[in-house]
């Protein structure tokens, strides 16, 4: 029957075979003793209502077979218990309601499967789509996470390099962003949430404004970067010192969007700045003064160096005088010696002019300079004291060495306190008494310098002393010339050092880095 | 070992060569010829301590110093008039020189007039 109305068997929420076909009979068996039970108090005959009721609860429960099963079992106890009387015709018009009544269950019954099939399509979409959304809220708890991640170390990294950030768009704007940085920097309190422009503009010191304003309104105009750097009066009344930096951000048609930048307290660089500038100056004071004590020392000597080419000057003024004054005056011979006396004099000026530029006191300035003219220079100021001491010089020079970025009067300083130091030391030497003077190539880096003596050497258990503030072996002298020399020699990127000689004397070697383009 | 001083000629002892060269030619000037030396031990291994008139001699030199090479010809019995220049000279050095039979002291620069003088006294003696 089912073939025939092409009708597909569906079960019902009951799914094991006996159970469906056992409510089938049960339902039926139900509806029949109903039914006996008000045949037997003489209530009115109901069987065919409980049948359909049964017929329908086997269809809702247990599906299509085992309903056409109850309206089958139905129509036949119908058909013999309640009526065994009544007309073929009856009976078949009874036993077509059934049918009907059955096939009317069968497509609530499709209807239902369909129904069920679609809420459990449904479901399943809902299924789906609550986990893509589960998903979705931890991918974004995530990215949050990370954001917020992001975000404290955007904030210490701003706290530890006293950086805040902002975000401003000129008037009409006002400031948008303004970072928890921006708060301390500038002196705000959080609590009283993101400034207005003018309140920012009240704390910059009063002698500042006029410039800070100019400064922004001129890049406004043009829609330019701007810097400024300013002072900040925080509420206790304490100045600080702070930078600023503006980045004007424009969309595509190149109108200003808003500008973004920075705000940075460099009061603590400041200070250090000046802290270090202070220490160069002291230093620069402490080498100068060195430099006059050795001068000092040298007073007798330098005057003895200035004095021979004046001597030699007169000599030959004079000379020229008697020429001129002869009853035949020699004109030729006078211009001779007067040639002399120029060139004499101009020695002798010469090496004034190398005094006063080795006892002048000033900025540390570096230029390109000749090792071995430097060498040769301060020999020549210190020629006299080597003879008044009976030390002879020598000089072994590279002379294919490139010049280097020096300050020329600080190297000269040094070549002066190692010579003195190695005239020193030989003062009181029986024998031999020669100092040395030499520059080569210490590597393709650097150029090397070395002073060597033939004096009594370093001071026995004392050696890695000597270059400490205050140590001397003299009777004079502070002990500041070889502290004073290594930090010189060392401030231009190279090393000072001492190793005694065989068989006796002291050497001492410095370096300079040789310019870059050289030596590679 | 002894020296005579017949002979006229006049000795620069200095080590500093303008010095040296502008003084034999303040003397050729004055109409003296000289010898110059750079240093004592040239001097005292040219041999012409043996003919050397007039000794014009620093003081302060690598070396021998002038006041050395004094003592060391008057030990040889070589007594040269020596005129000193020195550009260090104090009191005591002078004393000292003059007493080793110096005939002049004179601090750098001088006058030339008194060198010559010296010079042509020492010469005509």
């Amino acid at each position: 029957m089912n073939q025939i109305i092409g009708l597909k068997w569906s079960a019902g929420p009951v799914t094991s075979v006996p159970m469906r076909y056992g409510l089938a009979v049960l339902s039926v068996a139900v509806a029949l003793g109903l039914s006996l039970a008000f045949t037997h108090f003489q209530l009115p005959q109901t069987f065919s209502a409980f049948a359909l009721s049964a017929i329908a609860i086997t269809f809702w429960y247990a599906g299509t077979a085992p309903g056409i099963l109850a309206a089958v079992l139905s129509s036949i106890i119908r058909s013999y218990l309640f009526e065994p009387t009544t007309s073929t015709q009856s009976r078949v018009l009874f036993d077509l309601a059934f049918l009907v009544f059955a096939l009317l269950m069968t497509q609530v019954m499709r209807d239902r499967n369909q129904l069920e099939l679609r809420v459990a399509e449904r479901t399943a979409e809902l299924t789906h789509l609550n986990e893509d959304l589960k998903r979705e809220i931890a991918k974004h708890n995530q990215i949050e996470a990370e954001l917020r991640l992001s975000e404290a170390y955007l904030a210490e990294a701003q706290r530890l390099s006293h950086t805040g950030s902002w975000a401003w768009s000129p008037p009409p704007g006002d400031i948008r962003y303004w970072s928890d940085e921006c708060f301390r920097v500038q002196g705000f309190d959080p609590k009283e949430g993101q400034p207005k422009y003018e309140v920012f503009f009240q704390t910059i010191h009063p002698d500042d404004r006029a410039r800070v304003a100019e400064v922004i309104e001129s890049a406004v105009r043009e829609n330019r970067e701007f810097e400024f750097d300013y002072r900040i009066i925080h509420p206790g009344g304490e100045v600080r010192d702070a930078r600023s930096f503006g980045h004007p951000i424009l969309d595509p048609t190149g109108g200003l969007v808003e500008y973004v930048g920075t705000i940075i307290d460099v009061t603590d660089r400041r200070l250090a700045e000046k802290e270090r500038e202070r220490l160069r100056e002291a230093q620069a004071d402490l080498a100068h003064v060195s430099r006059m004590t050795a001068m000092g020392e040298l007073t007798a000597s330098l005057a003895h160096e200035v004095n021979q080419p004046i001597t030699a000057a007169v000599n030959g003024a004079s000379t020229c005088v008697r020429w001129l004054t002869r009853e035949s005056p020699d004109l030729e011979e006078a211009r001779e010696a007067a040639l002399g006396v120029i060139r004499n004099a101009k020695r002798a000026a010469d090496i004034i002019n190398r005094i006063r530029s080795i006892s002048k006191k000033g900025e540390s300035t570096r230029q390109l300079a000749d090792v071995n003219e430097l060498i040769l220079e301060m020999i020549a100021l210190l020629r006299s004291e080597a003879k008044r001491y009976s030390v002879s010089v020598r000089t072994e020079l590279n002379a294919e060495l490139p010049k280097i970025m020096a300050d020329s009067v600080q190297v000269q300083q040094v070549l002066m306190n190692l010579i003195m130091n190695g005239i020193d030391a030989m003062k009181d030497v029986d024998g031999e008494r020669k100092l040395t003077i030499g520059s080569l190539w210490a590597d393709k880096r650097m150029l090397m310098i070395s002073v060597s003596d033939t004096g009594v050497g370093l001071p026995p258990q004392h050696a890695d002393r000597i270059f400490d503030a205050f140590f001397t072996t003299k009777s004079h002298g502070i002990g500041m010339g070889l502290r004073i020399s290594r930090s010189i020699v060392e401030a231009h990127g190279g090393r000072l050092w001492a190793a005694d000689n065989f068989p006796h004397g002291a050497s001492f070697h410095f370096t300079l880095p040789a310019p870059v383009e050289v030596g590679a | 070992m002894s020296c005579d001083n017949d002979n006229k000629l006049v000795a620069i002892v200095d080590d500093d060569d303008a010095v040296r060269v502008t003084l034999k030619e303040l003397l050729r000037a004055a109409g003296f010829s000289s010898q110059t030396f750079e240093s004592a031990e040239d001097f005292l291994g040219s041999g012409h301590q043996l003919d050397t008139a007039c000794l014009i001699t620093d003081i302060r030199m690598p070396g021998m110093s002038g006041l050395e090479l004094q003592t060391r010809l008057n030990s040889e019995r070589c007594r040269i008039p020596t005129i000193f220049i020195t550009a260090h000279g104090d009191e005591e050095m002078r004393f000292q020189a003059l007493r080793a039979g110096a005939v002049e002291f004179l601090p750098k620069p001088f006058d030339d007039e008194v060198l010559i003088e010296s010079v042509r006294a020492a010469l005509e003696r």
